[in-house]
């Protein structure tokens, strides 16, 4: 049985102003194995960050189901943690303080808070800043913050939402071979979202591609580049055709999108 | 005022500025113009050109200054000032606070006692004086009274503002881990709305200290405002004038101290 199964899925929302319904994702089906590290990519609006917050149990569902490990999900769980996109670290909270946040909220009692803490800090390689505020730390670090505090709670599954969505193109690139290292050492089932075509086939098994209105699956593309995995893959044949393919799917939703507006 | 100003400021502005000269300069500007004021303000009844019965000298206010701290019973009267100030203001804490949370946690408690609120906090509270005179007498109690309503509105709006503007993001990322309300209540409203509760605090200070002296100048028997009217209807501007600078320096005093620890508090949001 696979770790995540998602059926039929369905999320509605009402719009504040007109009461007017309507849906940020439909349709959706799909399984993740555990251990599978899983991107989710599509362009903005296409209801990936929506589809993630729902299986995080931050969203309510209007149809179908979500299973971790078989059991339906009613709501955040220590099963699952969530790296999100910058400024979710508590500003008055050094990155120690932080990175204990999701451990004193579980009551955990795996031993030592500090200790747990201050491994995690180490192995996201930010050992001597464990007294810095997230002000005084750039955003690259700030997002390694971010992954510590997930982790260190021992969570089954991954989510990340755009976790690296707001840092520049290099900084991005090594925290994706970051990650990767990371993720290598007990390689946790992860849903990854982004809408950065490179950083999704670089870090997936398996990219999922999504289109809107409403959100759907469009397609599910295994990946089969050999890991351990570094920057050289991204010039490999393989990993040009990859591109290619998400590109086309992408394209074909940007200019849906402007027909509209044009029509509009 | 010069802290906040450097704190608003962006990162870069400070860097590139260079503002290491600028606090040294400023403050020899500032030392200039007040000895200055202090030459002109000494010379001015003598050449004639001010009637120095209204305007006193600083070297009288000065030997007035000593006098008032050794004859006048001025620890009497900064006593009694004093209790009255900090019954009210303790009083307006133990009250705005609370209220201010309740207020900035339910929406349904702010929608009921946000308008009257804010009417409240805009009208002078002053002006209830006269009542707080006929309710309470014309011991501490209405004088504390005043000092209670002055003090209260800005904390309890600037709580609730702390409170209710709390970022949804952090609150969302708690909630992702499981934190229950009693969790994001006390690791995520509380530590997040500090800054809010103490910037509603210094605001409270300067109209606390309105309180005290206008209550005590409209109507006493002992108290600085009371030593005030007092040496105002006896024409002793020099003694009125030491009056006048302790309440300006107790109030700037106090002020300052609540910005210190703001400023501290609010370091991370710097940025």
């Amino acid at each position: 049985m696979a770790q995540i199964e998602i059926r039929d899925l369905g999320i509605d929302y009402r719009k504040p102003k007109s009461n007017e319904v309507f849906s940020a994702v439909d349709n959706v089906a799909l399984s993740v194995e555990k251990g599978e590290f899983v991107t989710i990519v599509g362009s903005s609006g296409c209801g990936k960050s929506t589809l993630l917050m729902a299986v995080a149990g931050l969203v309510s569902l209007t149809r179908g189901s979500i299973q971790i490990d078989g059991k339906q999900i009613s709501g955040p769980g220590p099963d699952r943690a969530v790296v999100f996109q910058e400024a979710s670290l508590l500003p008055w909270r050094s990155v120690r303080g932080n990175v204990k946040f999701g451990l004193e909220m579980q009551r955990w009692n795996g031993g030592d808070l500090n200790e747990r803490a201050m491994q995690m800090i180490r192995l996201v390689g930010l050992g001597r800043f464990s007294d810095y505020h997230p002000h005084q730390l750039s955003g690259g670090m700030r997002q390694r913050v971010n992954i510590a505090r997930a982790l260190a709670v021992d969570p089954q599954v991954l989510l990340m939402d755009e976790p690296f969505g707001a840092l520049d193109a290099q900084t991005r690139e090594i925290m994706g071979t970051e990650l990767l290292r990371i993720w290598e050492r007990d390689k946790k089932t992860a849903l990854f979202v982004t809408h950065d075509i490179d950083e999704a086939i670089f870090l997936a098994d398996k990219i999922v591609v999504m289109g809107r209105n409403p959100g759907h699956i469009k397609e599910v593309i295994k990946v089969d580049l050999p890991r351990p995995r570094n920057e050289a893959i991204l010039d490999s044949e393989d990993f040009h055709e990859l591109r290619k393919r998400l590109r086309a799917h992408l394209a074909e939703d940007m200019s849906s999108m402007q027909l509209v507006q044009e029509v509009a | 005022m010069r802290s906040a100003e450097m704190t608003a400021e962006p990162a870069e502005a400070r860097q590139l500025s260079f503002s290491f000269l600028r606090p040294s300069r400023s403050a020899a500007i500032g030392t200039v113009a007040v000895i200055a004021f202090l030459v002109l303000w000494q010379i001015a009844p003598g050449m004639g050109w001010v009637n120095g019965r209204f305007t006193s000298r600083p070297t009288e206010v000065f030997l007035a200054a000593i006098d008032v701290f050794k004859n006048d019973n001025f620890l009497f009267h900064a006593r009694i000032s004093l209790t009255e100030f900090f019954a009210g203001f303790i009083l307006a804490i133990v009250v705005s606070i609370p209220l201010g949370v309740l207020l900035g946690t339910s929406k349904i408690a702010r929608y009921l006692i946000d308008p009257p609120l804010m009417a409240l906090y805009i009208a002078p509270t002053l002006v209830l004086l006269p009542i707080m005179v006929i309710w309470l007498g014309i011991d501490m109690a209405p004088k504390i009274a005043v000092v209670f309503l002055g003090a209260v509105f800005p904390i309890v709006l600037n709580t609730m503002a702390g409170m209710s503007e709390a970022d949804p993001r952090f609150l969302r990322m708690a909630r992702s881990f499981g934190a229950s309300k009693f969790d994001i209540f006390t690791r995520v409203l509380v530590p997040g709305s500090l800054p809010a509760l103490l910037t509603g605090l210094r605001l409270a200070v300067g109209r606390a200290v309105l309180g005290v002296i206008v209550g005590e100048l409209f109507v006493s028997q002992a108290g600085i405002g009371y030593q005030l009217n007092l040496y105002g209807s006896a024409m002793r501007i020099d003694r009125l004038l030491v009056y006048a600078l302790i309440v300006s320096a107790f109030g700037y005093t106090l002020t300052v101290l609540v910005r210190s620890v703001e400023n501290k508090v609010r370091d991370w949001r710097s940025k």
